[in-house]
């Protein structure tokens, strides 16, 4: 069962750029590529292919509690593993891209390399997230 | 030195036979107390209350207040509280029967309490002294695993279900503020649960259903009118606690089409030793709480109690096991305190009747099935025009099979929530 996501409402990641712009905020406030179109979306995919590094995507939507409660974490590692790509995409943006990867609930994590999934975590668990990230990453450090 | 020992020998014994005697005393004193107790254990609000039905049109103040009022004044058991306090350190244990809270709200907005901010969220469940462990959402809804149950946030309405010693009831002033700022109203609320194992470890408000009814009565908003508390009784010592307070009377609510829903709730003691040790982690097994849930889901294959249904598990250190369940817009939900003495298991949904029916039952069977608990309560909430006579015994069918006959059935009518139902179930003595 695929779930069918409606229209979103406000876009979280414009309030982001909008913060940036502040010299005072903390550095980490978006080092998180929010995809908003398909377009987008083929572009780097095609890049991530072409690189050997790890990428996190973080299937989210902004009519979601969990996901925004989930949000400062994710920002706050990618700030801290600068060797991984951290990419959101909007489930009710790019619907298709969200089925593709057999996402039914948000937010959902996958974690790909080489154009592979080589982890998932469906949920709001940090720890989680941030066990299974190290786990691939001294994984990566063997071979 | 011989004589000295013989002197002291008499007084030793005095001493023993006073101590003897005080010990014997203080037994009697608390089987009395007991005894006091059940006698002031507060009837059914029902027959205090004048019935809505009458008052429809221009429904009276509530009048709930003063009789709440009279069942909270000191009761003999807070006498004998010393006497408590030493038994109740003796015989303690987590606390698995869950305070329930739900909330219904109206607004302008497609999203309205999936707005509210996680620091808003956060502070709620600080005053409830629980915190997310995880969470995912849907088209539809929010759910969160917390430290003690589980969390579910609907546009419209929110279900809060908390265990252990949590102090679910005083989440309702923080929700109140914050959900105004969002320009919700709040419609109506039902506050429900079972009778605790361990009643005496309930901080207050939860140290009694009359604590309980009264701290509602004093912070709900007066555009609820319609209000009822009442207690369902089974053949054991246990009972169904059910506090509901409406805007809308039941013709308002069914003319509205606002009432296609039902809900269940099992609560299950004495579960099978060797099932309930499936929640137990592995010595060794340092995976986290995610991993370990999943595995726990596919051992006990409560995937498969609703196969339409996405299941989210986690597992507790050192035991114990939550789960959300999302399908569509239906949330279940199943939570575990394994341990032997005090073991409980709770599983809760909802669901549509229309077709839904068989499905729910199969449901409750299968989720029933998981535990093969020595006693079982199910009670149901669902609309006013709904055959409740014909839900009853369609329940009594459905766990047949597993062993478990009906040993007692109580309904009650609550205006604006509807009908619950309440029975209780044991294995059938072959």
């Amino acid at each position: 069962q695929i779930a069918q996501f409606g229209c979103c409402g406000k876009n979280t990641s414009l309030k982001l750029r909008g913060r940036m712009g502040n010299l005072f905020s903390r550095t980490s406030s978006s080092l998180v590529i929010t995809i908003h179109s398909k377009g987008k979306w083929n572009q780097h995919w095609q890049s991530h292919l072409a690189s050997n590094k790890l990428m996190v995507i973080d299937f989210s939507s902004s009519n979601c509690g969990p996901c925004r409660f989930i949000e400062p974490e994710i920002n706050a590692m990618a700030a801290r593993y600068t060797e991984i790509e951290f990419v959101k995409i909007d489930v009710d943006k790019l619907m298709e891209v969200a089925e593709k990867w057999d996402v039914e609930v948000v937010p959902t994590f996958v974690l790909v390399k080489r154009g592979k999934e080589v982890g998932r975590v469906v949920g709001a668990d940090k720890k989680e997230l941030e066990e299974t990230i190290q786990q691939q990453l001294q994984h990566q450090q063997r071979y | 030195m011989s004589s000295s020992r013989e002197d002291l020998l008499l007084p030793l014994l005095l001493l023993l036979f006073l101590l003897l005697l005080l010990h014997l005393a203080s037994l009697c004193l608390q089987s009395l107390s007991l005894v006091a107790s059940h006698a002031c254990h507060p009837p059914p609000f029902s027959h205090l209350i004048p019935s809505a039905h009458q008052n429809s049109i221009n429904p009276p103040p509530s009048p709930l207040s003063s009789h709440v009022h009279a069942l909270v004044s000191p009761t003999p058991s807070t006498l004998f509280r010393c006497f408590y306090h030493r038994r109740g350190m003796a015989v303690s244990g987590f606390e698995g029967f869950e305070k329930r809270l739900e909330l219904h709200f109206s607004g302008h907005d497609s999203l309205g309490l999936r707005r509210l901010r996680c620091d808003a969220l956060a502070q709620v469940l600080d005053a409830v002294q629980c915190t997310v462990v995880s969470a995912v959402g849907n088209r539809y809804f929010d759910a969160y695993i917390l430290s003690e149950s589980s969390l579910f946030v609907y546009p419209y309405k929110m279900v809060l279900k908390t265990c252990g010693t949590t102090q679910l009831l005083r989440s309702v002033p923080c929700l109140l503020r914050h959900t105004a700022e969002l320009g919700l109203r709040l419609r109506a609320c039902r506050y429900s649960r079972g009778s605790f194992i361990f009643p005496r470890a309930q901080p207050f408000p939860h140290t009694s259903f009359a604590e309980e009814a009264l701290y509602l009565e004093e912070r709900l908003p007066p555009s609820l009118a319609f209000r009822k508390a009442c207690v369902l009784p089974s053949s054991s010592s246990h009972s169904w606690h059910v506090y509901s307070a409406s805007a809308a009377d039941d013709d308002d609510r069914l003319a509205a089409g606002s009432w296609s829903t039902f809900t269940v709730e099992v609560c299950m003691t004495e579960l099978d030793r060797s099932l309930a040790r499936r929640f137990f982690r592995k010595k060794g097994d340092e995976r986290s709480g995610d991993a370990v849930g999943a595995d726990m889901t596919d051992l006990t294959e409560i995937g498969s109690i609703n196969p339409r249904t996405l299941v989210c598990g986690f597992a507790f250190d050192p035991c114990g096991y939550s789960m959300n369940g999302l399908d569509r817009d239906s949330y279940s939900t199943i939570h575990v305190t394994p341990e032997e003495g005090h073991s409980y298991a709770s599983f809760e949904c909802t669901g549509r009747w229309a077709g839904g029916r068989a499905e729910v039952l199969d449901s409750l069977r299968k989720a029933i099935g998981v535990f093969r608990p020595g006693a079982v309560s199910v009670s149901f909430c669902m609309a006013p025009n709904v055959d409740e006579n014909q839900v009853r015994s369609a329940v009594g069918d459905a766990l047949e099979p597993l062993g478990l006959s009906c040993r007692s059935q109580a309904v009650e009518e609550f205006p604006g929530a509807g009908i619950v139902t309440y029975q209780t179930f044991t294995p059938r003595r072959e």
